[in-house]
């Protein structure tokens, strides 16, 4: 038995067989066939296609299910493969040419894609990425190798990768994928927030990863200390499934917390709200009070164009219908850092995470921002709706939000366009400066959100997607606790609404100290609804109070979660 | 040899969606059928490849040419001109 260790970012005991998730690399040779061959070859090339045709129409019928909009790529890609003139050329290079099946596609599918790449409009340019994706998956089943998609696993299964993105993981497979360890990311990483979402059990960071481990080995992960055992023995995977069974039992009770009110055993009530990222509104949305993050970036991270005013629209009003009188905190745009756009080509920059990201963004690109601006007041009518910008830095930066946001209501007014009079504009606190700012900050917002991630970062200035330097990322620190301090008890002593919306926000492990430092409007994911309320229902906001002085008062991170965990120990 | 030319009305142009929407329809006939970009000079010798179609690159706005040679040429162009100006449906 061989135990590797990372860092555990969703908690769980899985037990399953490893299942080495590589992307395929569609490079071929320059090959050419015997005259005598070609026939062999145009059958190979039709049998690659016809069953690339049948893998582009299971996941159409898959996705149509569970996202229609993005069942509409694999339509179009069914298109390019079906293509009439790219057929005939393929044909004539392996029939007048003799190429060998595969040069003749990879031949001709090269063309096209450097023909898109070349071209200036964006929306014509992203056409070939479309092209690379047929062209792999025409290449693969050339080649015979079955596709390592994550959506139709036959048995318990623990995915390694190096690092997983938005689409692998669209159709995985949640009955069968029991765990998730890669070699890249943190806990803020698109793995680690699927995993979290999805409940699957979670250890990324292992360096190495995937040159040592095996495929199709049977293993034992927890990712509650962040151990992976290769091929366990008898008596540990014994004992694996008895922790397993514990920890599910232990899940199925908190999951009974999912809908309870959250008042303190000392009646103080913490309104419980749910950070989202789509225009479906996820799982036991129903136990959410309001929407503390509606994150905007999908419209523009799933589109292959700028959205327009009309799509975003139909967005925010489809959510805030939705949601009723909740009230819903729609977030501007936050692309750049680690976020980037096809269609909208940014220059590179040194250190993307203190560049042009975000609001900063936004002020470059007017356009961008008022269009945005617009569909979102426009929603208003139809719920409850407030704007927060995120990445704001200084007092001017918010000012110059807000006079874009009243520009706007003007243009609305000239037009005879209704809105909502009364949209509450707020911001994210997530730039230390706010922090030693904060009073200022709270006389002049209508609320803030405390974004805890990126706060983090730039309090101890250490890269959150850089896993080498994990262990300087302490969002538990007692300095990040005396910094959230100071923006809690200046927003409240203001009498303007605080609440938190990242990572720390749905840790149940943090839901203590956070209600002892005088938060109540916690937002997170709807995964933590039931571990945070259970923690909620189980303390006293004064004994919590006593928590958050004592933590405040310790020297290490280390020292902080201990007291943490010992306080919610016996809940 | 029938042809007709249309102006682009769509927003985004001839990208992804409307252009499949097109090579669908033009699918439907035995004509063969072509497309001209006026504004580019630029042709898709035949409008059935939704490669070559999206090479052209048709922003909003455009004119193109539509040319449908065969047994059911006027029914084709005359369809696909009714598609380009529905605006493919979109707002």
């Amino acid at each position: 038995m061989t135990i590797l260790q990372g860092n555990p970012v969703s908690p769980g005991i899985a037990i399953g067989r490893i299942y080495k998730y590589i992307p395929f690399d569609p490079s071929v040779a320059e090959t050419f066939c015997a005259p005598e061959e070609t026939e062999a070859q145009v059958a190979a090339y039709q049998t690659a296609k016809a069953s690339a045709r049948a893998e582009l129409d299971t996941l159409f019928a898959h996705m149509s299910k569970e996202n229609p909009e993005k069942a509409g790529i694999f339509q179009a890609h069914t298109d390019i493969l079906d293509d009439e003139v790219m057929d005939e050329e393929i044909l004539a290079g392996i029939q007048s040419a003799y190429m060998a099946a595969d040069y003749a596609v990879a031949t001709v599918f090269g063309t096209y894609i450097d023909m898109f790449s070349q071209m200036e409009d964006p929306l014509f340019k992203e056409r070939a990425m479309d092209l690379q994706d047929v062209q792999s998956r025409f290449i693969r089943n050339l080649h015979g190798i079955e596709e390592r998609n994550l959506s139709s696993l036959s048995e318990a299964t623990i995915v390694l990768a190096e690092d997983l993105f938005p689409s692998d993981t669209a159709t995985i497979d949640r009955q069968h994928v029991m765990g998730i360890v890669t070699e890249l990311g943190g806990s803020t990483s698109h793995s680690a927030i699927i995993a979290k979402g999805y409940g699957i059990a979670a250890v990324l960071g292992i360096e190495g990863l995937m040159e040592t481990v095996p495929d199709g080995v049977q293993a034992v992960l927890d990712a509650t200390t962040g151990a992976l055992m290769i091929a366990p023995d008898a008596e540990t995977l014994a004992e694996y499934e008895q922790k397993r069974e514990t920890f599910l039992k232990e899940r199925e009770y908190t999951q009974k917390f999912i809908g309870v009110e959250a008042i303190t055993k000392d009646g103080v009530k913490i309104d419980v709200g749910m950070n989202i990222g789509s225009v479906k509104l996820p799982e036991h949305q129903e136990h959410a009070e309001f929407i503390g993050l509606f994150r905007t970036e999908f419209l523009y991270m799933e589109s292959d164009h700028m959205p327009t005013e009309n799509e975003q629209f139909e967005a925010y009003k489809s959510i805030l219908l939705a949601m009723g009188d909740r009230p819903v905190t729609l977030r501007t745009l936050d692309i750049g850092g680690d976020k980037k756009l096809d269609y909208w080509p940014m220059p590179h920059e040194e250190n993307p995470f203190l560049g042009n990201r975000a609001l900063r963004l936004c002020f470059a690109r007017e356009d961008v921002f008022t269009t945005q601006l617009r569909a979102a007041l426009r929603a208003s009518v139809h719920g409850n709706l407030q704007i927060m910008f995120p990445m704001v830095g200084s007092l001017e930066d918010f000012r110059r939000g807000k006079a874009a946001v009243e520009a706007v209501q003007v243009e609305l007014d000239q037009a005879g366009i209704p809105y909502a009079p009364n949209v509450k504009i707020g911001m994210m606190v997530e730039i230390p400066s706010v922090a030693l700012f904060a009073d200022k900050f709270a006389a002049e917002v209508d609320f803030a959100s405390i974004g805890t991630n990126d706060l983090t970062q730039y309090l101890f200035a250490v890269d959150r997607m850089n896993p080498q330097v994990v262990e300087y990322y302490q969002e538990f620190s007692p300095i990040m606790i005396r910094t959230l301090a100071q923006i809690i008890t200046a927003f409240n002593q203001a009498g303007k609404p605080i609440s938190i919306c990242g990572e720390l926000g749905g840790n149940a492990k943090a839901t203590a100290i956070l209600v002892g430092l005088g938060l109540t409007k916690l937002s997170m994911n709807t995964a933590s609804f039931a571990a945070c309320r259970r923690v909620i229902t189980g303390i006293e906001a004064s004994k919590a109070k006593d928590l958050a002085e004592q933590v405040m008062a310790a020297d290490t991170e280390a020292e902080v979660k201990q007291l943490a965990e010992a306080f919610i120990a016996h809940i | 040899m029938f042809t007709k030319k249309v102006k682009l009305v769509n927003s985004a142009g001839f990208h992804a969606r409307p252009a499949s929407q097109f090579v669908a329809e033009a699918k439907k006939y035995q004509s063969k059928i072509s497309v001209k970009n006026l504004d580019k000079g630029t042709e898709a010798p035949n409008a059935k490849s939704i490669i070559l179609l999206l090479t052209l690159a048709i922003a909003c706005g455009t004119e193109i040419e539509i040319a449908a040679d065969g047994p059911d040429e006027v029914e084709a162009v005359e369809a696909l001109v009714k598609l380009v100006e529905s605006g493919f449906g979109e707002e």
